[in-house]
């Protein structure tokens, strides 16, 4: 079961996995081993939060929580069994989307450190809560972290921290170019915490200002991954290369090449370059405008959306000291090879197949270039997107193992590929 | 003018901080004493900084003071609170504006200086300089102990502004206000508690005290009206102390002098205090002003909060 995450200016990305051994029981569709399809779906944070939000009352009373996908209904049911026979279901309203996943290549970064969480626990400990940006510089003799202040102004006002640690409190220390890279501190302290909680180390990879930053946190059971992004350098120009393309490398997959429609042609040559290395054709490219790439990468808006294709050249060029942007990440979509589905890293609980993973209509690809080529594989993707609520408390469990392996009729004739009209509203509008 | 350091009035503070706990040479009481003094020092500040979001630190060779003076913008309360930094500090260096007057007066957010100072709590050592970045700066480095064989180094820069001498009139020490009755307050606890419920109930609070050692805090309003009444609380002997005539006023002991003061304003302060002071007791001007003042070892912080009608 995978949960995904990204900010609303998709500078930061949040990926918790949790494989089969996490849980005390899992049961996947067996649809799912005859390679059926994935279901992807978002359901509104603000809702899932609550349920899992007390956490005395949850050590007191919960005994077990079951999660299920009832596709029929799009819902996903959250079912508390507590004590003295109570038990609490939520059924949540899904919407279905595409996958989200951001392709970053960790093993391309330069520059590693993984340290215990309580390393860095006591690293951010120096800086106030309300901080947002701190640098991180990394050279071979030390690293440091740094309040970052925008403009000089701001640092009249506000307390200044700089804390300066050595290379061998780090366990593992890799320094492949020397840099100094901002981010997001607040976005990542969740999960520091959750490293802290769990006492697991945490490791980073980075590379120069302007390329992302990842920081992982692997177990047995779960993998965790945060990536965010970096501030571009104001003062590092690079003339010879103005298609900004070097900020982050993507790995696109290449079967997207085919649909891409006319207008970003220069752009799509560049990227579809296996490692990601950028193609010398595109670096005159004046229509690279990794802003229109990335929202087209992502996909999280209507999927027949085209972004005007808006001659923001002004993207690739550098940055002044007084304005700066966050570079967005770019997203690519999850790619399967055929046999990625019996791969499977990333296990599912229940079945179902959209249309749109099965190679869609016509007019599907036309609009979404890329879906053709997103991922068949189950995940829950939580986004923050209103959704409806709907709670339940039933004493009965009669109706779980239906709910659970979705073994709705409806779900097998869609896995017939017949038309994909799902009931009462599952629609994933695909004609948007 | 001395030449310092950097900073363009050619001011220059140096502070090395007491270390904890590795005084072994040192007489058993210093050694004890170093680190309730440090972390008394670090309440301080604390209660400082819920005080007030921003006061003037006035640095001399013998003594640290936090200075608020009353303004309309605080609602005329005003503070004093004096350290002595022997205490505190292994080494002290200062060199204020000129020779005749070594002092230097900063204005800063004490909230800055409480935060910086927790981050530090288990360092090695800790050095406090004046220095000058973007602006002057109180720039507070702090070894920390780490897993490496060297030690981590925090620094942290607390943005300050030199206050010119010809305003240092307005941060002087406050005088001794002519009071009527001088009391000691009921364990800070019960009182706090008390205000606190009261402050629910009216904005304005009267307190009144006598000489025999009574007490009372009073609300009222059109609905209601409440008294909480403390008894044998003892009344501080000023006698040839502060500016009290040298002949003691033949007062009447059961002659209740009174305050009335904003609640917030004492709450406010009962709130910022966590350690209990050996000694807290107040002065009333009857209706005029209230006097709180607190005295712990050798740190010594004195509130006024003016009464109002």
């Amino acid at each position: 079961m995978a949960l995904r995450t990204v900010n609303s200016s998709q500078s930061a990305y949040a990926c918790f996995c949790f494989t089969p051994l996490f849980f005390q029981q899992y049961i996947p569709d067996p649809d799912i081993q005859n390679g059926c399809e994935a279901v992807k779906c978002k359901l509104n944070m603000k809702c899932v939060l609550p349920l899992f939000r007390c956490a005395s009352w949850r050590e007191r009373r919960v005994d077990r929580c079951e999660i299920s996908i009832n596709i029929p209904n799009s819902r996903v049911i959250f079912q508390f069994h507590c004590r003295h026979g109570i038990t609490k279901t939520y059924n949540l309203g899904y919407q279905e989307c595409e996958a989200l996943q951001a392709v970053f290549p960790a093993h391309l970064c330069p520059n590693v450190l993984m340290a215990q969480s309580k390393l860095l626990g006591d690293i951010v400990v120096h800086f106030p809560v309300s901080q947002e940006e701190v640098t991180l510089s990394m050279s071979s003799f030390k690293v440091t972290f740094k309040t970052f202040c925008e403009e000089e102004n701001n640092c009249i006002k506000g307390m200044n921290t700089e804390l300066m640690l050595y290379p061998d409190e780090f366990d593992y220390f890799q320094v492949g170019e020397d840099s100094a890279v901002t981010f997001c501190l607040k976005e990542l302290r969740g999960l520091l915490s959750f490293a802290e909680s769990y006492s697991l180390p945490v490791s980073s990879q980075f590379g120069v200002a302007g390329q992302p930053i990842s920081f992982t946190v692997k177990d047995m059971a779960l993998e965790a991954h945060v990536v965010l992004s970096t501030l571009t350098d104001p003062n590092h120009e690079s003339p010879s290369r103005p298609a900004p393309g070097d900020d982050c490398p993507v790995n696109i997959p290449k079967t997207s090449t085919a649909e891409i429609s006319t207008c970003e042609g220069p752009m799509e040559t560049e990227v579809c370059v296996a490692d990601g290395e950028q193609v010398a054709s595109s670096q005159g490219s004046e229509v690279f405008n990794p802003a229109l790439h990335m929202r087209k990468m992502i996909q999280l808006h209507a999927p027949g959306e085209i972004p005007s294709l808006v001659p923001e050249s002004a993207l690739t060029t550098p940055v002044t000291p007084a304005t700066f942007k966050i570079r967005s990440l770019l997203f690519g979509a999850v790619y399967s090879d055929g046999g990625n589905d019996k791969t499977v890293d990333l296990p599912s609980l229940a079945c179902a197949s959209d249309t749109e993973e099965d190679g869609g209509t016509e007019e599907d690809l036309g609009n979404n270039p890329l879906s053709s080529t997103l991922a068949v594989r189950f995940r829950l993707v939580f986004d923050l997107s209103l959704q409806m609520t709907s709670f339940e408390v039933r004493s009965s469990k009669a109706e779980e193992p239906r709910n659970r392996c979705g073994l709705q009729v409806p779900a097998r004739n869609r896995k017939l590929k017949q038309p994909s009209i799902l009931p009462a509203g599952n629609s994933r509008q695909s004609s948007d | 003018m001395n030449v310092g350091a950097g900073v363009e009035e050619g001011q220059k503070v140096e502070a090395q901080m007491r270390r904890c706990g590795d005084n072994v040479t040192r007489d058993e009481a210093c050694g004890g004493a170093s680190d309730t003094l440090k972390l008394w020092r670090i309440r301080v500040v604390n209660t400082v900084s819920r005080l007030t979001k921003a006061c003037v630190l006035r640095l001399t060779c013998d003594h640290l003071y936090f200075v608020l003076s009353g303004r309309v913008a605080t609602g005329g309360v005003s503070m004093w609170c004096e350290l002595s930094q022997v205490n505190f500090f292994d080494e002290f260096q200062l060199e204020g504006v000129s020779a005749d007057a070594n002092e230097i007066f900063l204005e800063v957010a004490p909230e800055n200086l409480s935060r910086a100072l927790k981050t530090a709590q288990n360092a090695k050592s800790v050095k406090i300089k004046l220095t000058k970045k973007n602006c002057p700066c109180l720039t507070l480095a702090a070894e920390l102990p780490s897993l490496s064989s060297v030690s981590r180094v925090v620094t942290h820069d607390i943005p300050v502004d030199v206050i010119p001498r010809r305003l240092w009139h307005d941060f002087r020490e406050p005088q001794m206000p002519d009071f009527d009755v001088s009391i000691y307050l009921p364990p800070l606890k019960t009182m706090k508690s008390v205000v606190d419920r009261m402050k629910n109930l009216s904005n304005y609070l009267v307190l009144e005290a006598n000489l025999n050692g009574e007490m009372n805090l009073k609300i009222e309003t059109e609905l209601v009206s409440v008294t909480t009444h403390f008894k044998e609380l003892g009344n501080p002997p000023w006698g040839d102390d502060g500016s009290q005539s040298s002949s003691p006023t033949h007062r009447d002991p059961d002659l209740m002098a009174e305050a009335r003061v904003d609640i917030k304003k004492l709450q406010q302060f009962l709130t910022g205090q966590q350690v209990n002071p050996s000694r807290a007791m107040c002065n009333i001007v009857h209706r005029r002003i209230l006097h709180l003042i607190f005295l712990h070892e050798d740190v010594s912080l004195q509130y006024f909060i003016p009464a109002v009608m």
